[in-house]
């Protein structure tokens, strides 16, 4: 069968071709150009050469924001992941509680970020927040805007409040899409409940899941509202992730060199997860 | 239109800038050096060949390389380049000085990357 030629397509992409040139490639270009530069302003630019990529490859500063944020990364991919999946394993199947336990999950995923900041702010503050004064009532001595380690807690439980449902979700929809037949089999055969959920739910869930570790991995990297509405990055440094910090340099100091050098290091270990996680999905897919 | 593309010194700094007829403030805004213009034009010679091979030799040549993926051209592209950042950055952060020869490592990278992987 011939196929007839028709170049008209093209026309068609030219928008997505704008739109991506202004919003990335334009914008990507000019942060590549001011990392090899300093500048005061006044579009006058002097050439540094490599000095800002060694400089914040070497730095204590830039080691500590990045050990933060993996660890951070790390500590809410732990506890939203097994989480997000007990929830979803106690969700009802079929009724009215399906739609209300919908519900209930999609709130959080559709309040703004500043906003949940904001509300995790007042709610954890010692003297009149809930959170807070409830915990120095028991007996804890909680302020979140003075121990590194309240912060920290706050933030986690912050965004474990505001991201689980996202993997709730994601795993409700693999679960929903494995056949009966499968659990008729198990059930036959006398699996265990635990036998069930490791060779059953598990792997059919295998392609959610890595979708749902890499949103909330992406997401995580690159938080930037939240933990500023709720900690500003503080106290001290302590809760400054990747991008607070990088924003602190490139705006608060006006260090438009290294901030773009760093901005650029920080893009290239998101490319580099990004592409793992391409890999794993298209392993999965190729196996499926 | 590319004789204001050099980077200033510092002797300039604070000095009044005569505009020429290609310096308006969207050029000049984003601070074009001929380093970083030849590193773009670079990649836009990369993705122009890889445009050529594909209609000289259509499908992309896939197979599955040595890290166990499947790949085709332009994934080989893509991580012989990403590669080649993170050789240049380590070089950078481990050795500090001799760019260039990180850049030859790289070279050397991009053909293993584009036989093996």
């Amino acid at each position: 069968m011939n196929k007839t030629i028709n170049q008209k397509a093209w026309l068609f992409v030219i928008p997505v071709f704008v739109l991506v040139a202004f919003n990335a490639a334009i914008p990507l270009m000019t942060v590549v150009n001011y990392s090899f530069q300093e500048t005061f302003g006044n579009n006058v630019f002097a050439w540094e050469g490599t000095r800002w990529f060694k400089q914040i490859l070497l730095s204590e500063r830039f080691h500590a924001a990045l050990g933060r944020q993996i660890a951070f990364t790390f500590i809410i991919l732990l506890i939203q992941i097994p989480l997000g999946i007990g929830i979803a394993l106690t969700m009802p199947k079929k009724g009215w509680g399906v739609p209300v336990c919908l519900i209930l999950m999609s709130m959080p995923l559709l309040i703004p970020w500043n906003v949940v900041g904001a509300m995790w702010n007042i709610f954890a503050l010692p003297d009149i927040g809930f959170l807070g004064y409830t915990l120095n009532a028991i007996g804890f001595d909680y302020n979140f805007t003075q121990q590194p380690g309240d912060a920290w807690f706050t933030t986690i439980l912050m965004d474990v409040w505001h991201w689980t449902s996202l993997v709730v979700l994601l795993s409700y929809a693999g679960l929903n899409s494995i056949q009966p037949a499968y659990y008729q089999a198990a059930e036959i055969d006398g699996a265990s409940r635990w036998a069930t959920f490791r060779y059953i739910e598990l792997p059919k869930m295998k392609k959610v899941l890595t979708l749902a570790i890499l949103l909330r991995f992406m997401d995580s990297f690159m938080i930037y509202t939240e933990p500023f509405v709720l900690t500003g990055g503080g106290p001290g440094n302590t809760t400054a992730f990747l991008s607070i910090d990088l924003v602190k340099m490139a705006l608060g100091q006006f260090d438009l060199g290294p901030a773009a050098a760093m901005s650029l290091i920080y893009f290239f270990i998101v490319l580099l997860v990004c592409w793992v996680f391409y890999n794993l999905m298209m392993k999965n897919e190729a196996q499926s | 239109m590319f004789t204001k593309l050099y980077a200033a010194t510092w002797g300039e700094v604070g000095k009044a800038k005569d505009k020429g007829f290609f310096d308006f403030d969207f050029f000049s805004w984003m601070a074009w050096t001929w380093q970083t213009a030849a590193f773009f034009i670079f990649i836009a010679i990369c993705i122009t060949v890889m445009l050529l091979w594909e209609k000289k030799v259509p499908g992309g040549s896939p197979r599955r390389g040595i890290l166990g993926l499947d790949t085709t051209r332009g994934d080989r592209l893509f991580v012989s380049l990403l590669g080649s950042a993170f050789i240049h950055l380590a070089w950078l952060g481990l050795v500090g000085s001799l760019l260039w020869i990180a850049t030859i490592i790289c070279i050397a990278y991009f053909i293993v990357v584009f036989k093996y992987v």
